[in-house]
């Protein structure tokens, strides 16, 4: 009794100081949580497969993650309580790995390497970015493709409203993430000789899908790789070689205004920026309510959809003009794979050199790395996807009508294209 | 010379007896505006007659009474329209010449009810009319759009770039990008 009481005394005191305590400590050492590592990544490595429920679940909801899962949209519930810390905590580095790949400067070399219906792509790029500045990427091929070539492009956020970021970590891209995958932190690791946080990243079915690695002083991150459903590597995003820090931009052959740039010429562009880098390189118009965009087209007689096979809905838009027309450009992604899609008004030229003629999914197109482009009545798609290939191939036969639509469909396109042309503003 | 008026339907009904039925007769053989009224209106009741046996016959104007639980009156409407004598709204059954009169004359509570129904044909008919019209102009703008546009060269510096911002990733460089790339000019941060 007399224990039970002491017992009661010494929790009701430490309890709420220990509370208090870590509310300061919280609340004054916010920059604390970059190195997140210190604490929480010493945690105990667990063994998979996850996500796994806890052992007192009941049985239909142990054998049924998945679907209690998908019903929920919150990959939570029925985690056991050790997983669901490692959950909480893979997520919660991810979305500060999207924040690590703007504001901290870097240089390195990046490898890619990708399956994909073009076959085995790999590229290597130099990469100089500016913490919370620009990013200069020079991208050369690797060895499988036909022609070796060197060349460079900008990669920034013209606009303060696209993503921005590292192996495909963005803000936005983790925000979709977080809705159709469950991200589980693994344990410590080593990529490019650094000491990394390993987050595995699961389907709501259980299946492994993803694996990064963050680096653990800046989690910044520094190798991706995705599966298959076999577990095979179809994707493999890393550094070879890395520095942080502040880091001078290289003044390489023509980023000097003015500089007649031969085919390794570089382009920079800043935040802030969102003019045209030249007349090849339009500047785009971000669509801030892409449905909105997409129900516009549609009314206009443009066939473009508004989710794609693998589950990737329409989460982003923009458009601009090129010498060959107005171009939609239409991102349909889950957080993990982005395909892009663009659209514009014509048919394709007859001489379609350096692409490969291919036919995906009943349908007739030309492949050139993992660009694929075909041309429907009236209209070219040009479609670039970090996704794999059946669902590239499966995503061609889907936007492809194959036919003429018939009585009913011809009759709803055209009182979309009557309420358009009531209302030209919705 | 006075007309013998409603005393010619009386006459041609038969409703007519003795001295007024002599005088009847003697005006409508010396008058042939009379005659020929007379003969008319005898050659109406016939004819309705007729009419009311064929009916009657096959039981359409029950049925089509016992269809409507309108009152007499429309039932006997529906039955003028059949027949094509929409000016006689009155029951087939005991033909009347001087109700046939009558209903000449003036405006019955029948030829509003006629002229409602009259509305609601031009109505439905202005609407039908109207779907039909944006039911084909629909038809029409869900074609195919007319003209295939300019030939196309997919632009892939400038569509790989654009994937490379919002996926996160480094711009691709594509065989066929090579050919089309055009040098971007460098602006400073």
């Amino acid at each position: 009794m007399r224990h039970g009481l002491l017992l009661t005394a010494v929790a009701t005191v430490t309890i709420p100081g220990v509370l208090a305590m870590m509310a300061v400590m919280g609340h004054e050492h916010a920059q604390a949580d970059e190195s997140i590592a210190a604490a929480a990544l010493s945690a105990v490595p667990l063994t998979g497969p996850f996500p796994i429920a806890p052992a007192t679940a009941r049985t239909a909801v142990r054998n049924n993650v998945a679907a209690a899962q998908g019903a929920s949209g919150a990959p939570a519930t029925v985690l056991s309580r050790v997983t669901a810390s490692q959950q909480v905590m893979g997520m919660r580095l991810l979305d500060k790995a999207a924040n690590a790949g703007l504001s901290t400067s870097y240089q390195g070399t990046e490898l890619i390497s990708q399956s994909d219906v073009g076959g085995n792509v790999k590229m290597i790029s130099q990469v100089w970015h500016q913490g919370g500045g620009p990013t200069l990427v020079e991208t050369s091929s690797g060895t499988t493709s036909a022609t070796q070539q060197t060349t460079a492009v900008a990669s920034s956020d013209p606009a303060s409203a696209s993503p921005e970021g590292v192996f495909g970590v963005t803000k936005s891209l983790m925000a979709l993430l977080n809705k159709h995958y469950v991200a589980v932190y693994l344990g410590n690791g080593t990529a490019v000789g650094r000491p990394a946080a390993v987050i595995d990243l699961y389907s709501f079915g259980g299946v492994l899908v993803a694996r990064y690695w963050l680096d653990k002083q800046t989690l910044v991150p520094l190798r991706r790789e995705l599966f298959d459903t076999s577990n095979n590597v179809i994707s493999e995003d890393t550094f070879v070689q890395v520095q942080f820090g502040t880091l001078a931009i290289p003044q390489l052959a023509g980023t000097a205004a003015g500089t007649n740039a031969s085919a390794g010429a570089l382009a920079i562009t800043s935040k802030s920026q969102a003019q045209p880098q030249s007349p090849a390189q339009p500047a785009w118009v971000t669509m801030p309510k892409p449905a909105t965009f997409r129900t516009s087209l549609t009314g206009q007689g443009w066939p473009v959809p508004g989710s794609l096979p693998g589950n990737l809905p329409l989460y982003a838009a923009a458009s601009t003009t090129t010498t060959s027309g107005k171009v939609a450009d239409l991102e349909y992604s889950d957080g993990l794979y982005v395909v892009s899609l663009f659209v514009q008004r014509g048919s394709l030229t007859p001489d379609m050199t350096g692409w490969r003629r291919e036919t995906l999914d009943g349908q007739q197109a030309f492949v050139s790395g993992h660009s694929v482009t075909w041309s429907e009545p009236g209209f070219v798609y040009t479609m670039i996807a970090d996704a794999p290939a059946q669902t590239v191939a499966q995503v061609v036969g889907a936007v492809s009508p194959g036919g003429p639509p018939g009585v009913l469909g011809r009759l709803g396109r055209g009182f979309v294209r009557i309420a358009h042309v009531i209302d030209p503003f919705n | 010379m006075s007309h013998l008026g409603d005393l010619l339907s009386a006459l041609v009904d038969g409703e007519l007896s003795g001295t007024e039925l002599d005088r009847a007769n003697a005006h409508v053989a010396a008058c042939g505006a009379c005659r020929v009224e007379a003969n008319a209106l005898r050659r109406l009741k016939h004819e309705l007659r007729a009419l009311a046996e064929v009916h009657d016959a096959d039981g359409m104007t029950s049925r089509l009474l016992a269809m409507t639980s309108e009152s007499c009156a429309e039932g006997a409407a529906g039955l003028a329209r059949l027949t094509d004598l929409a000016d006689l709204a009155y029951p087939v059954g005991p033909t009347s010449a001087r109700d046939l009169g009558r209903v000449r004359g003036r405006s019955t509570p029948s030829r509003r009810l006629i002229g409602r129904r009259r509305g609601r044909y031009v109505l439905w008919t202005t609407l039908s009319l109207v779907a039909v019209g944006i039911g084909t102009a629909a038809f029409g703008m869900g074609g195919n759009s007319g003209s295939t546009g300019p030939q196309i060269t997919p632009q892939l510096e400038v569509f790989d770039n654009q994937h490379a911002i919002t996926s996160g990733d480094v711009p691709f460089v594509e065989p066929a990008d090579v050919s089309t790339r055009v040098p971007a000019v460098a602006a400073t941060p």
